[in-house]
């Protein structure tokens, strides 16, 4: 069984005593915010290090990459952003990287990722084309150093021989007949953005009386709730959970691929307002085979290799020939396909200063300490 | 640690003061490797306990005692106590379990002693990760003992998951073994004879146990008791796939810290102010011991 994708709690915890780097991560000096480093051509310079979640790209498709290239593709896996970022700061050393994207932003200002050339990128058409989103996304100006991966959206899932009384908000999270049987995300972004959306505040607030109020509501949901878990696809597949505050590719994994009967299960993108999100294809500056990277960006951009990653990931990969078999693949629950017009949101995790991420840190802790 | 000891004890010939030295030469590798590795990533959290963190992020140092005024906190005490009592727990259990399986095993085991050992300890090679998702799978809303139970018509279920029991049930079923390794090796030491003349001076065998046997074995047990609560209390996994709303433990406190909460120098103080705690605990239990162990 495919562990839940971000919350991956295997690798998280495995991982977890080695994701703490040396003390060469502790620092004075301010980070640099120089210009990028050139851009590599896109050629074999030798065998591709590849850091990613774990489970994360279809196997065949690596498969089809070290047969077609004739390089092997050595795999390490990160359970978390923090430890991505933790392992990259202590200077490990890693050919393509694949960061959300408000980790784009920080990895970007402090000088660790190099330019992308994108005339070097053969299928580079199938996201930078007239009128993309991601010619120039927000966390990356003109999309110099990233290529867009995937994108996610967090609703809620339920199941519908248990639960008949959903309304399409958050509020569904404090439903009385899943009284008990309620989870939320164990993600401080997530679980905070889903009180402010209920709020009507911004999803990255951190404005101490609106985090109190977020705190509140928080709070007010534990008579509910079973649980905070982000292994969300097992949760629900085992019965524990009838309603679940989730990522909407774990949902689609969980109806399409998992469940004996899909329509027992839905999932809905509340109308507050839902966190859209998207992850993207880095080269860290100091990467030894950029030009190997360069050629696996491009070759995971093909569409057919994009359809293959999406039928094993189920989200959506925002390849232009690519994104018909999403729809597809998400007919019979609308509420996870994302259009590339709802990027334009303002529901996007941003990058925060250090004392605001750790107000957010604060009542979190207090709401799953209480 | 006792090797030294010794050494320091037989000082008096040419020949021990060689051994001395030759142990003192052994003991220079895992001294340097307990410096590198243990004493020298201790000082860093100490040290980083007073720091900061940089506005990128950075865990900075810093002189600081801004980490330990924001330990001091009603909610933080309350998670103390909350994870001394599930350590607690979790050691009562454990020897509740431990107890009776080495002494089957040492007293009853015969020629399997060896085997059955064996087949305690092979199954904590397993990652303990891994064992506490198995016991998700068991024990789901809809794993195998509730449809065990359900077909059977002896309940229509039970929410095991998700407890606090569930907690304390994976600690236990996690750090057991180092509770029934130190048991049976005191047990395997006891002199029969001395259950026999137990029995012998009239007691039945309930008292010659309470008055023989548990006495006899108490240095066992105590340090069972030492090796499972200390590892219990400082747990994060346990909490975090097996716990509920409200069974958050210190280890998932600290562990936050160094993740989303992006505030090592809090975690570090925590850490600190942890193990201060402990320290105190544990001196005083030495001590209480120490005392009963003069009295025998």
């Amino acid at each position: 069984m495919r562990a839940s994708r971000r919350g991956v709690l295997a690798g998280g915890l495995a991982l977890g005593a080695t994701t703490l780097p040396g003390c060469a991560y502790i620092r004075d000096d301010v980070p640099t915010r120089a210009p990028l480093p050139a851009s590599a051509r896109a050629k074999v310079d030798g065998d591709l290090v590849y850091f990613n979640w774990a489970d994360y790209l279809a196997p065949s498709v690596v498969k089809g990459f070290q047969e077609e290239y004739g390089v092997k593709v050595i795999e390490s896996n990160y359970d978390s952003m923090e430890g991505m970022y933790a392992k990259l700061a202590a200077g490990n050393q890693y050919d393509v990287v694949f960061p959300i994207a408000k980790w784009v932003v920080k990895l970007r200002q402090e000088g660790k990722l190099r330019a992308i050339d994108h005339a070097e990128l053969t299928n580079a058409d199938q996201v930078f084309y007239s009128g993309s989103y991601f010619n120039d996304p927000w966390y990356d100006a003109g999309s110099q150093a990233s290529v867009p991966f995937t994108v996610y959206k967090t609703g809620v899932g339920w199941r519908t021989d248990r639960v008949s009384t959903m309304t399409g908000s958050w509020k569904d999270l404090w439903n009385d007949e899943a009284r008990g049987r309620i989870f939320t995300l164990d993600d401080q972004d997530e679980a905070l953005a889903m009180a402010a959306l209920l709020l009507g505040y911004d999803v990255n607030t951190a404005d101490p009386g609106e985090l109190d109020d977020i705190k509140d509501v928080l709070i007010s949901q534990k008579d509910y709730l079973r649980a905070y878990s982000s292994d969300d696809i097992n949760n629900m597949v085992a019965g524990d959970a009838w309603v679940h505050h989730m990522w909407s590719g774990d949902f689609l994994y969980l109806r399409q691929g998992l469940a004996d009967d899909p329509t027992t299960f839905d999932f809905e993108s509340p109308s507050e307002g839902a966190p859209i999100n998207s992850d993207a294809y880095v080269i860290p500056a100091n990467a030894r085979h950029p030009g190997t990277a360069m050629l696996f960006i491009d070759y995971l951009l093909r569409p057919e290799n994009a359809v293959t990653n999406m039928n094993y990931l189920y989200y959506p990969f925002p390849v232009k020939d690519a994104l018909p078999a999403f729809a597809d693949l998400a007919k019979d629950v609308p509420a996870c396909n994302i259009e590339l017009g709802d990027l334009e949101n303002e529901n996007v995790f941003r990058l925060l200063d250090t004392d605001e991420v750790q107000r957010r840190a604060a009542v979190w802790t207090e709401v799953k300490a209480s | 640690m006792t090797t030294v000891e010794q050494g320091d004890v037989h000082t008096g010939t040419r020949r021990s003061a060689q051994r001395t030295s030759l142990w003192g030469w052994l003991l220079a590798l895992p001294t340097a490797w307990m410096v590198t590795f243990f004493v020298s990533s201790m000082a860093l959290i100490v040290m980083l306990s007073f720091g900061r963190t940089t506005n990128d992020g950075y865990p900075a140092f810093a002189a600081s005692t801004a980490n330990y005024r924001a330990i001091w906190n009603e909610v933080y005490l309350e998670l103390f106590l909350r994870s001394l009592l599930y350590a607690l727990a979790t050691v009562v259990i454990s020897a509740l379990i431990a107890y009776p399986v080495a002494y089957a095993i040492a007293l009853h085991g015969g020629r399997y002693k060896n085997a059955l050992i064996a087949a305690i300890v092979v199954p904590f090679f397993a990652s303990y990760l891994v064992r506490m998702y198995a016991w998700k799978a068991l024990l789901s809303d809809d794993g195998l003992v509730n449809s065990g139970l359900r077909a059977s018509g002896i309940s229509d279920g039970v929410t095991f998951l998700n407890t606090p029991w569930a907690v304390v049930g994976g600690l236990v079923y996690g750090f057991v073994v180092f509770m029934i390794l130190p048991v049976y090796a005191s047990l395997e030491r006891l002199d029969t004879s001395l259950i026999e003349a137990g029995k012998d001076l009239y007691h039945g065998p309930v008292r010659t146990f309470v008055g023989v046997t548990l006495p006899a074995t108490r240095a066992g047990l105590y340090g069972g008791a030492l090796l499972v609560f200390l590892p219990a209390l400082g747990d994060f996994v346990s909490a975090q796939l097996l716990g509920g709303a409200s069974t958050y433990m210190m280890g998932n406190l600290v562990q936050q810290q160094f993740a989303e909460g992006q505030n090592w120098p809090l975690g570090s103080a925590l850490t600190v102010g942890m193990m201060a705690a402990l320290t105190v605990l544990m001196v005083a239990y030495l001590r209480a011991t120490a005392t009963r162990g003069g009295e025998r």
